[in-house]
């Protein structure tokens, strides 16, 4: 299965909150749909799920207009909510026979998630008794018990502790890995980095850069180099390149202990290092640059400056 | 369809395990059931003493005290049996009276000063003191008798002419609107309150899956026509059980106690079959309308507190169409009450009140219940279409007149 988000606009009255957002994806894949907040993750995310209609654009499954209810989707709102006076067992039942399941695979499947969730012993407890993680626990469950073909999930770590963590980021490996369509929606960058060879990073309802993220990052990472020198701050070091080698490097960044510079067009990494080497310099680290998509999601979308 | 029929379930589900509604069915059928059974347990234990036809001994009998120094009564046997009160005891002295009146030996006491003037005397005054009246009519009658005798004239042969007896016989040819009264106005009432505990309950069902928002997950998983029919029906099928069960309840036992109430509620259980299947169709029809109205009310709220707010101009409308049918009742040829049985907020009381105890053409009903029934799915429909729009918009209250604005954006 192929999904692409065609240029969604929208609009809530007379503010225009998407410009023209687009991105696809694949089975088997996990897009990361990252943005700031505010920056109409949700609202993309709603229209996808047909809550929102778009004021243009389309979501296109395999070439044919994406009708969510025509699909089994595993869909966790950034909202969570389910009956908290109800039993965790009851309003899973509720929720699947919903969604078009049969009552007898229904119940297997139920107990099944609950399990594997590890909260199988509150299944006959009421929500509200159950802290706020294994309530968590319970709406992931609700999610996937129809065995979706697609998995969209909104904010799916905010709430849970590193263990519970650990057992979702598994079990989203699982489901990619047997070839469910998964978009996820996160400001945890580490999250997405784990998980998706595509992300689509949005901002103030624009799509700001899009395609696969290790494409992404080599673009980034294009003529960038890491240097630390023994002995000199990233300040020194500054220092030092603006002195011999100033025609070679157009921008410097400090980090903590080094620094990211660019070259220019002109020059190479051979250069700069035969001019360090030259110059009798101490290097302590020299490397390619690999852009975190935390650096990556600042420079494109942190620079209120 | 089958989603609708698993929301259906499911909210029924909700009533019917809710410890409140269980508890309240079963009180009021017991209520019900037992307030009928009364008469009959008193027979129990008072036995065959309280035969028709058969009096009491006097000692058994309230005991009522005559005080009369100038004797002015000349039969007190007489007096006594024309007394229905109880049994009348002579005393001799004022202080007596008064003392076993203010002991409780005596309900209540007479001081005859002379033949057009006596005392009443009471410890205390209740509303419905009868000692009076009751003293009153049968010393009436002495006075006559003694005044026809001293005339010579013998009281028996003029009593009749005084007092006759008649026999007399009511042919209805139109309604017996007095008769049906008492039913007309339970059935009223009680659509009444149905309509307005449940269309609470409906609004802040809708509200509560706001605010603990449920709703996302819902309207992506089915419908939600289906959503909110299911809720609506479910608690229109909760109200009719319940009221079924009362009613049932209050049938039988009254049927079972039917020898000790001797017809007596007869006005309120001898409802004709007709008025039931009118009031049915009406009824229902009328508790929908109302009820997709709260449902969407609920909807436009993102608290469960902020419900009884959204609710009261629809809940002021409501018991203005209450008293509309319950002053036309008094009425029923009255201009509003012809008025509002045609409005589809008003039709179903207005109209069922028309059918129940006033005039009206079959073809008035099929109108008013035409325009009801497509208004009622007009308000389901647009109902639906505000649940759907409620469903995301968190925040503060929506007013009703940015509803079309919002729809549309949507």
């Amino acid at each position: 299965m192929r999904l692409e988000v065609k240029d969604l606009v929208k609009s809530f009255g007379e503010t225009e909150v998407l410009h023209g957002i687009s991105f696809q994806v694949e089975s088997g894949k996990a897009l990361g749909l990252l943005g700031r907040n505010g920056a109409g993750k949700t609202t993309t995310i709603r229209i996808l799920m047909a809550l929102f209609e778009a004021n243009g654009g389309g979501v296109v499954l395999d070439g044919q207009t994406f009708k969510p209810r025509q699909h089994q989707i595993g869909y966790l709102p950034e909202e969570r909510g389910l009956y908290p006076k109800k039993k965790v067992i009851d309003q899973l039942m509720y929720l699947g026979e919903l969604r078009g399941l049969k009552k007898k695979d229904l119940k297997e499947k139920v107990l099944y998630w609950l399990e594997k969730l590890d909260v199988s012993h509150y299944k006959d407890k009421k929500l509200e008794t159950l802290s706020k993680g294994n309530q968590q626990k319970v709406q992931l469950a609700s999610t996937f018990l129809c065995d979706p073909e697609i998995i969209i999930l909104d904010e799916p770590f905010s709430g849970l502790d590193p263990v519970n963590s650990q057992i979702l980021k598994e079990i989203i490996r699982e489901q990619i890995a047997s070839e469910k369509l998964v978009i996820f929606s996160s400001h945890q960058m580490s999250y997405v980095e784990e998980f998706c060879e595509e992300i689509a990073l949005i901002d103030k309802g624009d799509v700001v850069l899009t395609g696969n993220l290790k494409d992404i990052k080599v673009e980034f990472g294009k003529n960038r180099l890491v240097l630390s020198l023994i002995d000199h701050s990233p300040q020194d070091v500054d220092q030092v390149l603006k002195q011999h080698c100033d025609d070679l490097v157009e921008h410097v960044e400090y980090k903590k202990n080094h620094v990211v510079l660019k070259l220019k067009e002109s020059a190479d990494k051979q250069q700069l290092l035969s001019r360090i080497s030259e110059k009798a310099l101490d290097v302590e680290l020299f490397s390619m640059y690999h852009p975190s998509l935390e650096d990556i999601f600042i420079e494109s979308v942190g620079d209120e400056k | 369809m089958n989603s609708f029929l698993t929301v259906l379930k499911f909210e029924m589900m909700h009533y019917l395990k809710n410890k409140v509604f269980v508890i309240s069915t079963l009180v009021l059928v017991l209520l019900v059931s037992i307030g009928l059974t009364v008469p009959t347990i008193m027979e129990m234990f008072e036995g065959a003493e309280d035969e028709p036809g058969i009096e009491k001994p006097a000692e058994d009998q309230d005991q009522y005290g005559l005080y009369d120094p100038n004797g002015v009564v000349e039969d007190f046997e007489f007096l006594n049996n024309q007394f229905y009160l109880g049994n009348l005891q002579v005393v001799s002295d004022q202080k007596t009276l008064e003392s076993k009146v203010s002991s409780g030996d005596f309900e209540a006491g007479y001081f005859i000063k002379d033949s057009l003037t006596y005392e009443y005397v009471v410890l205390n005054k209740e509303m419905t003191d009868q000692g009076a009246q009751g003293f009153e009519y049968a010393y009436t009658k002495l006075f006559q008798k003694q005044g026809f005798e001293q005339r010579g004239v013998e009281y028996s042969e003029v009593e009749p002419l005084i007092q006759p007896t008649f026999n007399s016989d009511i042919q209805i040819l139109g309604k017996d609107s007095a008769g049906n009264y008492g039913y007309t106005y339970v059935m009223v009432f009680g659509l009444y309150m149905v309509i307005i505990m449940y269309g609470q309950l409906i609004a802040t069902s809708v509200a509560s899956e706001k605010s603990n928002r449920t709703m996302e997950l819902l309207v992506t998983s089915t419908k939600s026509t289906y959503l909110i029919f299911g809720k609506v029906l479910s608690g229109a099928f909760a109200g009719i059980i319940q009221f079924a069960l009362i009613l049932g309840a209050g049938k039988i036992a009254y049927t079972l106690n039917a020898k000790a109430w001797d017809g007596f509620l007869d006005f309120l259980f001898d409802i004709p079959g007709t008025v039931i299947l009118n009031f049915s169709i009406f009824g229902i029809l009328g508790y929908l309308f109302f009820a997709f109205i709260y449902g969407a009310l609920g909807a436009l709220v993102s608290k469960t507190e902020d419900v009884s707010a959204s609710a009261t101009p629809i809940t002021i409308i409501f018991v203005a169409v209450f008293m509309v049918a319950i002053l036309g009742m008094n009425d029923t040829s009255s201009l509003m009450l012809k008025i509002a049985s045609f409005i589809p907020f008003s039709s179903f009381l207005a109209m069922f009140v028309r059918i129940s105890m006033g005039e009206v053409t079959t073809i008035e009903v099929v109108i008013s219940l035409t325009i009801l029934a497509v208004s009622t799915f007009g308000v389901g429909f647009i109902g639906s279409k505000i649940y759907r729009m409620g469903t995301l918009m968190y925040g503060n209250p929506v007013k009703i007149k940015d509803i079309p604005k919002i729809l549309k954006s949507q």
